[in-house]
């Protein structure tokens, strides 16, 4: 089992993409990256899950947590899922409230920040 | 299993030492014997996040606590359900601190607060002798015909 992340510049957003299983084991490497995007001043990120097999609940506290950090600069942090058994973990804790949810990367970068 | 499990036996039955890096593999067996078991796909992701939630609630307890005794975990098959029921042996005081990192939300509560809402009929207990006690079932849908099944979600959380 591994966490495999790649990201790329697209205009004022970073997107990273991920793909793999996000559990308690895997969390700290994205934690890792989101604080070296933030670091490195990237305070609008895309996280593409479209490539995630499994999410757990340390992976949301992750999630939550860069989203806490971007916003600490005015920033953004949205995500791509496409896949019912990643959305309804987002759906049953209540966090697609929290998280702007899109169909596609294009569909995330070109969203209104809020 | 408890009384209320009925006389269905064990199908399956896990022990592996409390490190988080086995839990993909847990979820690997988990599903592997509940898609045998007849499950449907929803139903096997639900019982795969529940278990890996459970164990590594286990997980993170037993390594606080510094006891390296084996989580076992049963797998079992009832005629219209499945069921898991998980065992560990640490101290009932080791709930400890948080995992959340700084600024991140309390995951080991969100994750009991998943498990509750996936599955069915959650307990919990404490073993003879010290140790914890997690058991649940999920009804048994077959292939194909879970996709209904999210109008049975309870709501949000928050």
């Amino acid at each position: 089992m591994d966490l495999d992340l790649n990201v790329r510049k697209d205009g004022d957003h970073s997107v990273l993409e991920v793909a793999g299983e996000i559990d308690v084991y895997t969390a700290p490497k994205l934690r890792e990256q989101l604080i070296e995007l933030v670091s490195d001043g990237s305070y609008h990120i895309v996280v593409d899950l479209e490539k995630v097999d499994f999410l757990d609940s340390t992976g949301l506290g992750v999630l939550v947590g860069g989203l806490k950090r971007v916003r600490n600069h005015d920033g953004s942090l949205q995500l791509v899922c496409t896949q019912e058994k990643i959305l309804k973990i987002f759906r049953i804790t209540g966090l697609t409230k929290v998280f702007p949810i899109h169909g596609s990367v294009g569909d995330a970068i070109s969203a209104p920040a809020e | 299993m408890d009384a209320d499990a009925g006389a269905a036996p064990a199908t399956v039955r896990l022990a592996f030492p409390p490190e988080a890096r086995l839990l993909g593999t847990l979820r690997l067996v988990v599903g592997i014997v509940a898609r045998k078991a007849g499950m449907g796909e929803e139903g096997i992701e639900d019982l795969k996040v529940a278990v890996s939630e459970t164990c590594a609630v286990a997980v993170g307890d037993l390594n606080r606590a510094g006891v390296p005794d084996p989580i076992e975990v049963d797998l079992v098959e009832a005629p219209d359900r499945f069921g898991i029921e998980v065992r560990d042996r640490a101290p009932s005081a080791s709930g400890g601190p948080a995992n959340a990192a700084d600024g991140e939300v309390d995951d080991r509560e969100l994750g009991l607060a998943l498990v509750g809402a996936l599955v069915d009929d959650l307990k919990t207990s404490t073993l003879d002798g010290g140790g914890n006690r997690t058991s649940f079932w999920l009804r048994r849908v077959p292939q194909g015909l879970g996709a209904d099944a999210l109008d049975d979600l309870p709501p949000p959380l928050t």
